[in-house]
């Protein structure tokens, strides 16, 4: 009897799992077809391409933000750290005249160096997360205004010798032809944060830390390093975003990037990370990220201005989360078994018993036993419904008692407060 | 003893079980605990306790809540640091900083409640730390490590799958991976912390086999147990603990369920318990409880409670006492059974009806969720009562210190002003502060969830009076508490919970704490 309840049939369990892993892309092309039926020109080329390039740099950050929101914690300085360290990458090569791949480097090691401090805060000074980062989030935005003087930031155009790097995130056929090789970038980068997070022990520390932190240290995981390692791999990411920002973006305005990162998590939940942590995937998260830039395209082709994207966004997260919370709550449910369930249940022990018998019988024996057990199956069916019957009838009846109680009594109440 | 080997280690495996022969022939002790004292500001909660452990025995040990068992095990496994005394581990003196020191030097626990990360598959939480790697180094290979678990549950003879989300197991299966992943550090010694408390009675069965499989290899377990009858089952002896002190060590099959619960309640009872119930059989019924389930812990709960009367909850931690109370408040969904307050049928669905019925909860734990510490004596009497004290959009500032005033004085709650933070009173006024919440809403029917916990002495016997004056002057009180004498001084009439069913119905006249223990540990079909 123990396992009642819990034993689901095989079927059911790939049910659950399926929907779980399919709910996100199933709605990605669901969403790209409607597009494609009710929007104007959206199936092209050209807003294939849009898409596509919407989603770099949001895609970039949403990747390391995905790790942080495994262990369980939240990065908001995602966004102001990209923007940050692509102005100073851009000051270095324009006010300063770094070379190019010098200038590079530094965005990537001002992103990193971020994420360090993140991870510091929240490690080893045991911050919250949300403190941590938001003030990380106006430091950074402080810094890169610092730098720069509060002056904008302008990379090499493609057509300067310095301009090459562009080519990595779009590349321009002499025709005209665009193609977008940062999806491959972005893919590439995603290919190689799903490897660490499924297939090392950085990745299986990590959700372990955000499953049950307790029970991890007590494992002996070193949890302090492995938080702290989320934070890096963010800080990391936000770099790639901000190369990829000024890539296609040429010129980087100061004080940019708030709002960015609340795209990255929102990517992230739409993907199915769990914000209480423990649960989360890297494509996962590209697909929030992808039905983000879908609305955002798609929506102008269907003469909805860009800035219903915003809204929508709003919709599909809170639905996305509701969902989530939805399913938690029925796996976690405790089942209450009313005599109707206790009855098919001990039914389906008997019949399942004399199934074996059958197997083992042969000729009329078997016959005989079929043909009982067909009885007995008929008339189990017949006995649950009415027990069921009987059970909801009987539910009723108490909460029409417990109501007409309930309102006798307010009645009441009202008649005592009145003669106070 | 089958001896599984291959010919490389022969001779290693020969010895290491010659070694194991001679320690179980020679009765070895593995551990042994001299004189550890332990306190907590104020509290001392191990006087000089002597504990012995010898290799591949299950050993019970057992004691009311807070004998302190818990906190010698913790001593033991390094989550606290004794403060005096001695630990002997393997003939060398052993003193372990933190749990993963000791699991190094192979004393493993399996708490009672589960720590696990449940996000995580079977395998993966088994060897979360110590992982299988595909060779260079690099990756992890969880097919290897599957297959390592498997050989492992094969070895314990579970049946359970490796690659399975652990949050999928029922609660007993993780427990079993719990055990397996305790087994699989080497282990000398296993800790069990009321590790059946959510089991099924098959389930059990399976737990003592692997027990006693473990045993037969040399591993010593130590037992912990409320349940009589499972200590009798399995172990080889029993050790007593009483209020921090050490009562003494049998061979289980030399003494009776009665000898134990003898030895564990057999303290000095300086409380005088009450001789007869203060209510007559006849006294109005102010709350009727029937069929009551909600979660795991409330199972069919049926009990009625007078007015005028102190109905006294006793049972062992994880009866199913404060969920009941939880449930009747309306602070946990209730799953079905009916509820009638003065004879009428109410449905209670959350804590402002029950409030409104004149239902008032005092939480075992008052910090978190009787009361807002960081707010005045005054705040926190009116937190239940605004309502009756606005006039308009404004709260009557004049009445609520009035009233306020008022039940200071009556309960005597020391406090230099009402606007004083609940932070700088003490534990038994803090109680008093909550008392008056309550009286102040005119609750009729209050639930004190373990009254006296963490309040000194001289504050006990306040609140005693005090709950004996409420009932006198007709409020029906349903106290649950875990300490037996308070229990047997209260009450008028005590029901007795064990694993969410009520297994005794006591008057007061004529009872005895061996006759509320044995009710207390009165599990189903056993």
């Amino acid at each position: 009897m123990s396992e009642i309840g819990s034993n689901k049939s095989i079927s059911d369990r790939v049910k659950e799992i399926g929907m779980q892993k399919f709910l996100a892309p199933a709605a990605l092309v669901i969403l790209y077809i409607f597009f494609g039926i009710f929007g104007r020109n959206f199936f092209s080329f050209t807003s294939l391409v849009n898409i596509l390039d919407a989603s770099y740099y949001i895609g970039f950050i949403a990747i390391g933000v995905t790790f942080v929101i495994i262990t369980g914690g939240i990065d908001l300085s995602v966004g102001t750290v990209m923007m940050a360290a692509a102005i100073i990458g851009g000051t270095a090569y324009k006010s300063w005249g770094w070379p190019m791949w010098l200038s590079l480097i530094v965005i990537m090691v001002v992103a990193t160096a971020f994420g360090y401090f993140n991870g510091i805060l929240v490690s080893r000074l045991r911050l919250p997360p949300f403190i941590a980062t938001l003030g990380t989030m106006m430091i950074s935005m402080g810094v890169g205004s610092i730098v720069s003087n509060v002056r904008s930031a302008t990379y090499p155009t493609r057509s300067e010798a310095d301009g090459w790097f562009k080519s990595i995130f779009k590349y321009l056929g002499d025709d005209g032809l665009t193609i977008p090789t940062g999806f491959i970038v972005l893919f590439i980068t995603a290919m190689i944060a799903f490897l660490i997070l499924t297939k090392t022990k950085m990745g299986r520390y990590i959700f372990a830390v955000g499953s049950n932190k307790e029970a991890a240290r007590l494992s002996g995981v070193d949890v302090q390093k492995w938080e702290m390692m989320a934070y890096v791999i963010s800080g990391i990411t936000a770099g790639i975003g901000a190369i990829a920002f000024a890539a296609v973006y040429t010129t980087v305005m100061p004080a940019q990037g708030q709002g960015f990162e609340l795209y990255a998590i929102a990517g992230a939940v739409i993907g199915g990370t769990s914000l209480s942590g423990g649960v989360g995937s890297v494509f996962g998260t590209l697909i929030g990220v992808y039905i983000m830039s879908t609305l955002r395209v798609g929506l102008p082709s269907m003469d909805l201005q860009a800035h219903y994207q915003t809204f929508f966004t709003g919709v599909v997260v809170i639905g996305a989360v509701l969902l989530d919370l939805y399913r938690n709550k029925r796996a976690s449910e405790v089942r209450i078994l009313n005599p109707a369930d206790i009855y098919r249940n001990t039914q389906t022990t008997v019949i399942n018993r004399m199934k074996k018998e059958i197997s083992g019988l042969s000729g009329s024996e078997a016959e005989e036993k079929k043909k009982e057990l067909s009885s007995i199956r008929t008339e189990t069916k017949s006995t649950y419904i009415r027990m069921k019957k009987e059970d909801k009838a009987e539910k009723k009846r108490i909460l029409a008692a417990e109501k007409a109680a309930e309102k006798a009594f307010q009645k009441e109440l009202k008649g005592d407060l009145k003669t106070l | 003893m089958i001896i599984h080997t291959t010919k490389g280690n022969l001779k290693n495996t020969v010895f290491s079980n010659f070694l194991l022969l001679r320690r179980l022939l020679l009765n070895e002790s593995v551990l042994s605990m001299k004189g550890i004292h332990k306190r907590f500001m104020g509290v001392h909660a191990l006087k000089g306790v002597d504990f012995n452990l010898k290799y591949g025995e299950i050993h019970a040990l057992v004691g009311e809540n807070g004998a302190g068992k818990s906190t010698m095990m913790k001593v033991l496994t390094g989550i606290y640091e004794k403060d005096s005394g001695e630990i002997q581990f393997q003939g060398k003196l052993f003193h372990p900083h933190n749990p993963t020191q000791a699991l190094t030097a192979g004393i493993g626990i399996i708490h009672q409640e589960l720590n696990m990360m449940e996000h995580l598959t079977v395998a993966q939480n088994i060897y979360i730390g110590r992982e299988t790697m595909k060779s260079g180094g690099l990756f992890l290979d969880d097919k290897g490590q599957n297959q390592r678990a498997e050989a492992l549950f094969n070895r314990l003879n579970m049946n359970i799958d490796p690659s399975e989300t652990l949050s999928r197991l029922t609660v007993g299966k993780q427990q079993m991976v719990e055990i397996a992943k305790a087994v699989s550090h080497d282990l000398k010694v296993l800790i069990l912390d009321e590790p059946t408390a959510a089991l099924t009675e098959i389930e059990i069965e399976e737990l003592f086999t692997i027990m006693r499989n473990l045993a037969s290899k040399g591993v010593a377990m130590i037992y912990i147990s409320h349940r009589m009858d499972e200590i009798g089952r399995i172990s080889d002896r029993v050790t007593v603990m009483r209020d921090g002190e050490y009562v003494g060590t049998n061979d289980t099959k030399k003494v009776s369920k009665e000898d134990i619960i003898n030895m564990m309640v057999g303290r000095i009872i300086y409380e005088k318990p009450k001789v007869k119930s203060n209510v007559s059989a006849d006294a109005r019924v102010v709350l009727e409880v029937n069929n009551l389930n909600a979660g795991r812990l409330v199972k069919d709960v049926s009990f009625k409670l007078h007015e005028g009367e102190i109905l006294g909850f006793a049972g062992l931690m994880g009866a199913g006492r404060t969920e009941t109370a939880r449930a009747l408040f309306g602070a946990d969904e209730i799953q079905s059974g009916t509820i009638k307050v003065n004879g009428k049928p109410v449905k209670i669905t959350n804590p402002m009806v029950a409030v409104r019925h004149g239902i008032g909860y005092l939480s075992e734990d008052r910090k978190r969720y009787g009361l807002a510490t960081g707010l005045s004596v005054i705040e926190n009497s009116l937190m239940a009562s605004y309502d009756k004290y606005e006039t308009g959009l404004f709260i009557h500032a004049g009445k609520i210190r009035a009233i306020t005033d008022e039940y200071v004085n009556k309960l005597s709650i020391k406090t230099p002003t009402i606007d004083q933070l609940l932070n700088n009173l003490s534990g038994g006024n803090q109680q008093k502060v909550v008392i008056a919440k309550w009286l102040i809403n005119d609750a009729d029917i209050l639930i004190f969830d373990e009254p006296t916990r963490g309040i000194d002495v001289g504050a006990k016997s306040e609140i005693y009076t005090l709950m004996n004056e409420l009932a006198a002057q007709g409020k029906s009180i349903i106290m649950i508490s875990s300490e037996l004498p308070e229990v047997l001084r209260m009450s008028d009439r005590i029901i007795v919970m064990c694993e969410g069913r009520v297994t005794g119905e006591l008057d007061i006249e004529g009872t005895s704490q061996e006759e509320v223990m044995k009710y207390a540990t009165m599990r189903e079909n056993v």
